[in-house]
């Protein structure tokens, strides 16, 4: 168990760079972000009042006022996040392929520790998840911070404020940093389970090269099958036959085997197949 | 003892180890020598479980090998299996955490046999000098066996001097060493053992002081017989 704990820090370290870096391009866009488009909006403001000759209240029945609803849908506050999850997603294969990668072949070294191999698996898994749950961390601090920078940049009169639970309920904000604990297990553990996928099928193509990318499609499509086969079964032969809570409750089922069985076969393949 | 029992091996449809049986005992250097292509690194691949096998058994003290084997045998391959960007100090430390044999003392020992820095970066490191870390990383652990993948392949003729000096230190006696290598003149007077390998087979196992006190003949003379007879 110690071993495992240690790879999880070892596999931290190796990137925690990029990750540092993308955590500094999220603080400082959306901060960019916040600050440029309360600008902009006082600096427009400010013109069509003075060349309108409108009041306050004339300009702000015209052309509304500022709410945090807007910067959410600038690029300054997308972009990072959007950035972010291409870096996790590609991670998730770097973060094997590297072991593998040019001169300097670390993977001997990963799979002659004396520990169980899937601790190797299920650090390298750990890391992707512990990293997510940062990024979103992150955002959670960061937007009190930005309502509040808001709200210090635009007097009151030209902005409607929304609160954190408001902004959450935002298109997709929703997903990412989800309102109830059930939304988040949903969320995550899909996640996760994604993960486990994605980490049994690239064992297969390092266990079996060329033949190992057919073999972890195939293994990919059986494991989203098994996912959803409650739902397939639902609006096929047994149509309308689970209320929407057995659903649920079976997706949570075919979840977790999917998740047992991907680490298993993971396991298998790590200790019987692996190629370096 | 390890044990290495109709060891078959195949990549694709073409068999690259074809039955190959040897052993290879505790306290003696056990060389195998083949000609390039002949499979010699796939079988050190294969008795550390980083290859599978199509059949056959290895056996280490009788026991397949399992997680707690990596603390009794290790292998050092012939590229750096540390991170490049690592220092030589970090990649020490690195292995102090995972493994219960570390003996630091020992690495340090070797540290100034080969007189490297513990600050320099393993990627900054010339080609001799990182087959020297690589030794170190292997020599320093208190294992019982050390598979060694071509140490003495591309490097000056002083560092394989340093690295033929450690076949006859402490550092490797009492152990059971496998080595492979093209370089049969640098260790050929260390070598207890030699199997030779033809067409994924074991064409002769011998051990050299017996064939040298019986027949009058070194390992060249017996590789002239089998490679070129």
């Amino acid at each position: 168990m110690s071993r495992y704990f240690k790879l999880v820090n070892f596999e931290l370290n190796r990137f925690i760079k990029i990750y540092l870096v993308l955590a500094g391009v999220i603080i400082l866009s959306q901060i960019a972000g916040v600050i440029l488009q309360a600008n902009s909006y006082l600096r427009m403001a400010s013109e069509i009042i003075n060349v309108e000759m409108l009041s306050r209240s004339e300009f702000i029945n015209q052309y509304g006022t500022m709410s945090f609803y807007q910067i959410t849908q600038s690029i300054w506050f997308d972009g990072p996040i959007a950035l972010s999850i291409v870096s996790l997603l590609i991670y998730v294969f770097f973060i094997w392929y590297r072991d593998w990668l040019g001169k300097n072949t670390f993977v001997y070294r990963l799979l002659m520790l004396p520990t169980a191999r899937i601790n190797i698996y299920l650090s390298k898994a750990t890391v992707i998840f512990l990293m997510v749950l940062g990024l979103i961390a992150l955002q959670l601090v960061l937007l009190p911070i930005e309502i509040n920078l808001l709200k210090w940049m635009v007097p009151l009169d030209f902005r409607t404020d929304m609160s954190i639970y408001e902004i959450l309920m935002t298109n997709y904000m929703t997903i990412l940093i989800p309102l109830t604990i059930t939304e988040f297990i949903i969320n995550y553990g899909t996640g996760l389970m994604v993960v486990f996928i994605v980490f049994t099928a690239i064992l297969f193509e390092r266990s079996y090269r060329w033949k190992g990318i057919l073999f972890g499609l195939i293994y990919g499509a059986f494991a989203v099958v098994l996912f959803f086969m409650p739902m397939i079964l639902q609006s096929t032969i047994l149509y309308e036959f689970f209320y929407p809570l057995e659903l649920l409750a079976l997706h949570f089922v075919t979840g977790l085997i999917v998740m047992g069985l991907s680490v298993w076969v993971g396991n298998f393949l790590l200790n019987k197949k692996i190629r370096i | 003892m390890i044990e290495v029992k109709e060891l078959t091996k195949k990549f694709g449809s073409k068999t690259v180890l074809n039955g190959i049986s040897f052993t290879a005992d505790k306290g003696q250097i056990t060389c195998l020598i083949g000609i390039n292509g002949v499979g010699k690194t796939t079988i050190l691949n294969a008795i550390m479980a980083l290859t599978p096998i199509n059949s056959g058994e290895i056996l280490i003290d009788g026991e397949k090998i399992h997680k707690e084997s990596y603390e009794k045998i290790t292998f050092i391959p012939d590229a750096t299996i540390m991170l490049p960007q690592m220092r030589i100090s970090e990649a020490m430390q690195f292995m102090a955490d995972f493994y219960d044999c570390w003996n630091q003392k020992r690495a340090d020992e070797i540290l100034q046999f080969f007189r490297l820095k513990e600050n320099d970066r393993i990627s900054e490191l010339s080609k001799g000098n990182t087959a020297k870390v690589n030794l170190l990383l292997g020599l320093a652990m208190d294992v019982d066996y050390l598979l060694m993948d071509e140490p003495f392949s591309g490097i000056d003729i002083f560092s394989r001097e340093q690295i033929a000096n450690v076949f006859s230190s402490h550092l490797v006696e009492d152990r059971g060493v496998i080595i492979t290598t093209h370089e049969i003149n640098d260790i050929e007077h260390l070598i207890d053992k030699v199997v030779l390998l033809d067409n994924g087979v074991v064409t002769k196992e011998f051990n050299t002081e017996e064939i040298r006190e019986n027949e009058g003949k070194s390992v060249v003379d017996v590789m002239r017989e089998v490679y070129q007879g």
